[in-house]
């Protein structure tokens, strides 16, 4: 059951910044509250004050920006918007794919991007595809507007880089990633993902001139796997190769005993998902398929 | 008798309409005068003494009515409730002995200021020696958790002597015919594993819910419970009031699956309202429902000896199920379980040693088809190993050595009442079993009996109105399975009369009459018949009445489409209402009762009511790499003597395989310690409609075998318990066997692991 | 002194099953217990408490969600319909009849939730393929039915509403 709060209604970002200053460890952005309602229902945390963000305008635009290169996404755009948004699903459609993966239909509609990155679940979906394609997380603080790259906002399970007092604005994807040829894949036992995998793949001549790989729910955080994507850098599929990177993926993890599984066996999933990941991401390149 | 004109009927839900309305009422929705809320405060320990519990704080919060604690109970003679064994406080008194168990209960005006009332009491308490799981309860000098000489038989235990221990065994059931060390040093071929079957979780979607009354010298409760004669006889008994004096009404439930059934949180709330001098309303949160009960754990050694050709000779079983701090429905499930264990095949020897022990864990009671779910996919699995050893077809096999109808299926018990091979026969066909199949899939069976109908006593009152419509009274209660409406279309057979003009409120024992439980499958057959013979008794009335106006013999009379009839004379009922009372009134009020004959009266040993038939089968498909497995196809044949609604039949059997399947694959209570790791739906994976095999193909048998009406048996377990031996055999099919339970995909992976290394 | 703060209860005002309703919520009222306690709604039950169930789902601005996990305060301005305003003067809504006469309700307890679930279901899909079924009604759990009678009244409701939205708010 829920404690005692108060609801603010902030109309710009600037008095939501000074609410959320003013108030402290006693105050949290609230935006879909598909997470924050839940642990603050089963007593988890207690906040006196809740910061209602959908009251500021112009936090939930989906916009392509500096010649089409940038793809912002507001902060309190739904899953649900990003599943069936138009522009979503024809030009970035692996964003769409996993955005549509994400709880179930309620929360899709209710739940936003910001607030899921934000809480930092480990076992979520949006944030392995984000890593991959290399997004930055733009917050509005006391100390100003600063943009964090998303290896550096995920710190710790359940921790980004946030400060108290800042907000999320939005979410910026570079579009030749977002849009580039990939996969995303999970597997999922519980209702939260235990693994996820998202590959973006750039082919030139029949060679792999970028790869970039992430995993999500095998560590605290969502990882880039640097040490496959060297592998594949500059080289021509084939199945071997494949493998080998999706070898590093098993190396990579840091992952935990509990109820999702072992440690063997997410380190195997990694493994698994990478390969079958990279399968599809050649498939979409138009490369070769059939050598995998 | 062949189905007749109301049997046989896909006659729509009584209840349908307020249903899809919503405008059914479930005891959440109702609201008494003066209705205070209560929250229950759970020990976080598996096991401690309660050193002392200040409440003060809490008791002066404004809003707070009464807060109850062990204390609170000391005036009554007996604290202690149970059905089988009286070991289960109202309240922690001196100890807790699981996480989850209520050490104090606050009634406050809003369910707000009763929650933070519960975040002032304080606990102190004493760490005991934590006795986590199975092997820590079965060592030797283990810690008992319970002072065994001082628990008592609970009102109902039903299972012969009552005896306890040693250590912490609540109940040990046991029995043998043959020689089985012989006949296994001659067998040539032998099966023996160890197996582990997981703590599941029913998770009826209305958790536990109770409004409770105390005026001092009666007691009113509504309660989403199962068996409301049986929880009227343990609140009498607590609180030392008449029997008469104390009411059970039981509105909609929604879902029971024996979650609900016996005493659950209605004494709690009781003496939460008895200190509180108001009413109390008290619900579960799906995290309370779950360590309130469970289904029990296992862990069971068995082997299996039959000879080259494939013959079953003997089988040897030891089974230990975890029955956690009390015992609630333990006892029973050993019973069923030891059943269960022989499956039903002709044995030269057979010896099943069965224990229910104390954890530190949530209590374990009923959930659907317990025993047999336990024990099918272990037996089942040696079958199918030892015809795959004999090189043998395991249809084949299973009919060679399955029982036939009238053979004992253990001593001084019910013969088996249902054609097996026929059934097993219809599974493989629903297989297409001799057809070819790839590689990747694997085709799997499993047949079982659970001893079904529970104790027969049942009792039902028909009141026939003087416009023809009738009122049935009786006390089973209706969880979602139909038993509404299939007892409309049993009077309305009776009767000749329309369904729709059958109306059927619900249980309440001031005013329904004694039924011993709905459960165990028992409500067709045996509130059936009392229903049936309630129906027949205003027949007989009717006829009698009849004949007085007519001048004819009473049998010589007929009821056809809401009239008497003889010959050409033809009087509606409501004019021979008008005829015979003199006005348009009166009533002709039948009723009609069931309870054991036979000598043992009703006794486990003499049982069961009938065998249930659980089977089922099952085409899987796996992926290699993850040890996932897909279920392309399920199939279930429902053994029920005659369908009196085969609609209401077939959805039994399509939502009991589902809770098989996630039984089978994915369902599981993960305990640490004591510690329950996984208490809400985010980690406790209940089977969804993606869940859904490819295929699900049901059939419904019908041998009028049965002891109900027109041959009727029960239904509603079998298929639950069909699932999991169909999936492990298929499993099996695919090269892999497994011992425990669910089929995770870790552990398929890990199995495949431990095959090539 | 900040602006925009919410004291201690808010003016709502908002339309349920077509009426406008004005009362006064505490912040953290929750929208399930407003509309079952204070409303009287009560066919939107309470179960999971975590968004998996479906049990609480009703429909905001046309729009499934958990009552349960939603705050009444947001439904200020705006429309929501419960399973009590599905049917109109006694005459079900095709969604109903159909859930009826497939055999797709048994204890109940679900059944609102999946009910408002298929109208969006619906409305978004007028003549939803199995798996659009089963992508939509994910997070819808029954316990009784097995779902395969679920499927059947979905399509089922589908030919009975004939591709044409119903007419009713």
């Amino acid at each position: 059951m829920f404690g005692e709060f108060q609801i603010h209604e902030p109309a710009t970002v600037t008095e939501a910044v000074d609410m959320l200053a003013h108030y402290g460890d006693g105050a949290t952005v609230y935006a879909g509250g598909t997470e924050l309602l839940l642990i603050m229902k089963e007593g988890l945390v207690n906040y006196p004050h809740l910061v209602n963000i959908k009251t500021i305008p112009n936090l939930n635009n989906i916009a392509l920006e500096n010649e089409n290169k940038r793809l912002r996404i507001g902060a309190l755009v739904t899953h649900r918007q990003l599943e069936q948004g138009t522009l979503i699903r024809e030009r970035f459609p692996l964003l769409s794919e996993a955005a549509a993966q994400v709880g179930n239909l309620r929360v899709r509609i209710t739940g936003t991007i910001g607030g899921n990155v934000c809480f930092a679940e480990p076992h979520s979906d949006p944030a392995t595809l984000l890593l991959a394609c290399g997004a930055s997380m733009e917050l509005s603080g006391k100390n100003g507007i600063r943009t964090v790259p998303a290896e550096d906002f995920f710190v710790d399970l359940l921790h980004t880089a946030k400060e108290e007092d800042e907000i999320l604005l939005a979410i910026n994807v570079p579009t030749q990633w977002v849009g580039a040829a990939g996969a995303y894949m999970r597997f999922c036992i519980h209702e939260r993902p235990t693994a996820t995998v998202a590959v973006i793949l750039q082919l030139k001549d029949g060679l792999i001139e970028t790869a970039r790989i992430a995993l999500g729910g095998v560590g605290p955080t969502p990882l880039r796997i640097s040490m496959a994507e060297e592998i594949l850098r500059g080289e021509r599929p084939s199945r071997e190769l494949s493998a080998a990177a999706a070898s590093c993926a098993h190396e990579a993890t840091d992952a935990v005993d509990d109820i999702y599984g072992s440690v063997e066996y997410k380190g195997h999933l990694a493994q698994v998902l990478t390969d079958r990941a990279l399968a599809r991401a050649i498939e979409r390149t138009g490369g070769d398929a059939s050598v995998h | 008798m062949t189905a007749t004109r109301i049997l046989g009927r896909n006659a729509p839900r009584v209840d349908g309409y307020v249903k899809v309305t919503g405008k059914a009422e479930f005891a959440g929705d109702l609201v008494v005068p003066g209705m205070l809320h209560g929250k229950v405060l759970r020990s976080h320990l598996p096991h401690a003494r309660i050193v002392r519990v200040t409440a003060n704080a809490a008791e002066n919060l404004p809003g707070v009515v009464a807060v109850l604690t062990g204390n609170d109970l000391l005036d009554l003679k007996n604290w202690r409730y149970g059905h089988a064994i009286k070991d289960r406080p109202i309240i922690a008194v001196d100890r807790v002995r699981f996480v989850g168990e209520p050490v104090a209960a606050v009634a406050a005006e809003t369910a707000h200021i009763a929650y933070e009332a519960l975040g002032l009491i304080e606990v102190e308490y004493e760490d005991l020696p934590v006795v986590g799981n199975l092997d820590a309860s079965l060592t030797v000098g283990a810690l008992q958790l319970h002072d065994m000489g001082s628990l008592r038989a609970g009102l109902f235990h039903g299972l012969g002597e009552f005896k306890v221990g040693p250590g912490n065994v609540c109940y040990h059931h046991a029995f043998d015919r043959g020689d089985i060390g012989a006949v296994f040093s001659d067998a040539d071929i032998v099966v023996e594993g160890d197996y582990t079957f997981p703590a599941v979780y029913q998770y009826a979607m209305e958790p536990h819910t109770v409004i409770a009354e105390h005026g001092g010298d009666h007691i009113i409760v509504r309660a989403s419970c199962q068996h409301p004669f049986l929880v009227r006889a343990e609140l009498a008994d607590l609180f030392e009031v008449p029997t008469a004096n104390v009411r059970v009404i039981v509105p909609y439930l929604g879902g029971g699956f024996g979650s609900k059934s016996y005493t659950k949180m209605e004494p709690l709330a009781v003496a939460l309202a008895r200190k509180a001098g108001r009413p109390v309303r008290m619900a579960n949160r799906v995290d309370e429902a779950m360590v309130t009960t469970r289904r029990h754990n296992m862990k069971c050694w068995m082997r299996t000896a039959a000879s080259d050709k494939g013959v079953l000779l003997a089988r040897e079983v030891r089974i230990w199920l975890d029955t956690g701090a009390y015992a609630d429905n333990g006892p029973r499930v050993v019973a069923t379980a030891a059943d269960a264990a022989p499956g039903p095949y002709r044995w030269q020897a057979v010896k099943v040693d069965a224990w229910g022990l104390y954890t530190n864990t949530a209590p374990a009671g009923s959930y659907r088809a317990f025993g047999a779910t336990h024990l099918a996919w272990i037996g089942e699995s040696q079958v199918d190993e030892i015809a795959r050893r004999a090189q043998l077809d395991r249809v084949q096999i299973r009919v060679d050595n399955l029982l036939r109808p009238g053979e004992e299926v253990r001593p001084g018990g019910k013969p088996l009442d249902a054609d097996l091979v026929s059934d097993i026969r219809i599974i493989a066909g629903h297989l297409d079993w001799d057809s070819p199949k790839s590689p990747d899939t694997g085709r799997g069976l499993g047949v079982s009996l659970l001893a079904a109908g529970a104790h027969p006593v049942s009792s039902a009152i028909v009141r026939l109105e003087a416009d023809g419509s009738a009122t049935l009274l009786m006390s089973s209660t209706e969880m979602g399975q139909g038993v509404r409406t299939v007892f409309s279309q049993l009077v309305a057979q009776e009767l000749a009369m329309e369904v729709e003009k059958v109306t059927v409120p619900g249980a309440d024992t001031q005013k329904t009459p004694y039924d011993r439980s709905t459960g165990a499958s028992r409500s067709t057959t045996l509130g059936g018949t009392a229903v049936q013979r309630a129906a027949q008794d205003v027949r007989r009335q009717l006829q009698v009445a009849t004949s007085e106006i007519w001048g004819v013999a009473p049998e010589t009379i007929e009821l056809r489409e809401g009239a008497v009839r003889h010959a050409d004379k033809v009087l509606r009922y409501s004019d021979l209402f008008l005829r015979y009372f003199g006005l348009a009134g009166g009533e002709f009020i039948g009723q009609g009762r069931v309870q054991p004959v036979d000598e043992g009266r009703g006794s486990y040993a003499a049982g069961p009511v009938f065998w249930e038939v659980c089977i089922g089968g099952a085409e899987v498909s796996m992926d290699r790499d993850t040890g996932r497995i897909r279920v392309n196809k399920l199939v279930s044949v429902a053994d029920v003597g005659q369908a009196i609604n085969p609609h209401l039949v077939e959805a039994q059997e399509m939502g009991g395989a589902m809770q098989g399947l996630g039984n089978a694959l994915f369902e599981e209570m993960l305990y640490e310690n004591g510690q329950l790791l996984n208490s809400t739906l985010l980690d406790y994976h209940v089977p969804s409609i993606n869940d859904l095999p490819d295929r699900f193909v049901s059939s419904i048998s019908e041998n009028e075998d049965g002891p109900g009406p027109y041959g009727i048996k029960g239904v509603g377990e079998g298929a639950l318990a069909g699932v999991p031996p169909a999936i492990v055999n298929a499993v099996a099919d695919l090269g892999i066997a497994m011992y425990e339970l669910p089929l995770t995909s870790e552990r398929i992976w890990r199995a495949m692991q431990r095959d090539s290394a | 002194m900040l602006v925009s703060t919410k004291a201690d209860l808010i003016a709502l005002r908002a339309t349920i099953n077509g009426e406008l309703v004005k009362a006064d919520v505490e912040p953290r009222e929750t929208l399930l217990d407003f509309l079952r306690d204070r409303l009287g709604l009560k066919g939107a039950k309470r179960s999971c408490d975590v968004q998996v169930c479906g049990a609480c789902t009703v429909l905001l601005d046309g729009e499934p969600v958990s009552a349960c996990c939603t705050l009444a305060y947001e439904v200020c301005n705006r429309r929501v319909t419960t399973i009590e305003g599905l049917s109109h003067n006694g005459k079900l809504h095709p969604i109903q009849r159909a859930f009826l006469d497939s055999v797709a309700v048994q204890c109940g307890f679900c059944t609102s939730g999946m009910v408002l679930t298929v109208k969006s279901l619906l409305e978004e899909h007028p003549q939803p393929t199995t798996a659009q079924i089963k992508t939509y009604l994910h997070g819808n759990l029954c316990r009784c039915t097995g779902y395969w009678n679920i499927i059947t009244a979905v399509k089922q409701a589908a030919q009975l509403m004939d591709g044409g939205r119903d007419t009713l708010p």
